[in-house]
């Protein structure tokens, strides 16, 4: 388990950098694919097995296709870094870093008195079902998501589609 | 009076125990795979996605470091239901995050096409026109 975790965590980890520094966006699209690869990983060695795949699914799968699509169909000016523009904001990011780190310390005395170490993984996609539609358990966030999705279908079809209705119409 | 006695080897105990258990941890590889550790990743993930979102204009940049802030947060959602004994809680409450996020990936991607078709541009330094 401490190998897979170095592994996932590593993955995940370059995956970022990558992400974060590469000169080309398609780069680092793919780097984000790996980020969110290892993330997935992580989940499976903390024993959420449906979580991770879903976040392969539903991540790997969909949002970076949308990603691949957006960067094909939209860029045309210079992705390049900024050098000048990352040393304005190093500091910023050192300082957000520094807070994340002490808000790490904070919350590491509190974890030291949990102690107990977790039991072997069991499958969680029987649970997770029956939490999401009991109830007094998930149900009313589900049947909010489920609307939202509906929402978000229409609406980016509308968005997407609303400036080519007025060219067609403007060129006729 | 037997109380008393033992106090010296309590103290002794409690102020030994610091110094003792990361020793031992490191010895026998609890450190890593520890709920410490998932905060580590945890935590450099989000610094790096802020930093992406801070040093780019593209607005697929600032997408995709939004995406990877999420995820950060995300692993300590399951990191802590996991070693702090709530079950399955922070596993549900990841899922609704996962679902949140793609639905905003596709609306803020619809959004990124039309700026682009607007402006000629996704650089978000040049989508200003509400301010004249």
């Amino acid at each position: 388990m401490d190998f897979m975790f170095v592994l996932f965590a590593g993955l995940a980890l370059l995956g970022g950098l990558v992400m974060a520094f590469h000169q080309s966006i398609v780069h680092s699209a793919f780097g984000l694919v790996g980020a969110l690869f290892g993330v997935a990983g992580l989940y499976w060695t903390l024993g959420a097995d449906f979580l991770g795949g879903l976040q392969v699914l539903l991540y790997v799968g969909g949002v970076t296709v949308l990603l691949l699509f957006a960067v094909m169909l939209s860029t045309r000016d210079s992705t390049r870094l900024a050098i000048s523009r990352y040393v304005l904001v190093a500091p910023v990011v050192g300082i957000v870093g520094l807070f994340v780190y002490q808000a790490y310390l904070g919350v590491h005395a509190v974890v030291q008195g949990f102690g107990a170490t977790p039991g072997e993984p069991q499958p969680t996609t029987e649970e997770i079902g029956a939490l999401f539609l009991s109830p007094d358990g998930y149900l009313v966030p589900f049947e909010l998501v489920a609307i939202l999705l509906l929402l978000v279908l229409i609406g980016a079809v509308t968005v997407a589609r609303r400036g080519q209705d007025a060219d067609a119409e403007t060129a006729s | 009076m037997s109380p008393l006695a033992a106090l010296p080897a309590m103290l002794a105990a409690v102020t030994a125990e610091p110094a003792v258990e990361p020793l031992a941890q490191a010895a026998t590889g609890g450190l890593v795979g520890s709920l410490s550790s998932y905060m580590v990743v945890s935590g450099v993930l989000f610094v790096l996605g802020v930093a992406t979102i801070l040093t780019r204009r593209n607005a697929l940049y600032v997408l995709m470091g939004t995406e990877l802030i999420l995820n950060a947060a995300n692993i300590n959602f399951v990191a802590f239901a996991r070693f702090g004994g709530h079950g399955i809680d922070g596993q549900m409450m990841a899922l609704v995050v996962v679902m949140l996020a793609a639905a905003e990936a596709a609306v803020a991607l619809a959004i990124v096409l039309r700026i682009f078709h607007d402006f000629g541009s996704i650089d978000i330094t040049r989508t200003d026109s509400l301010r004249d």
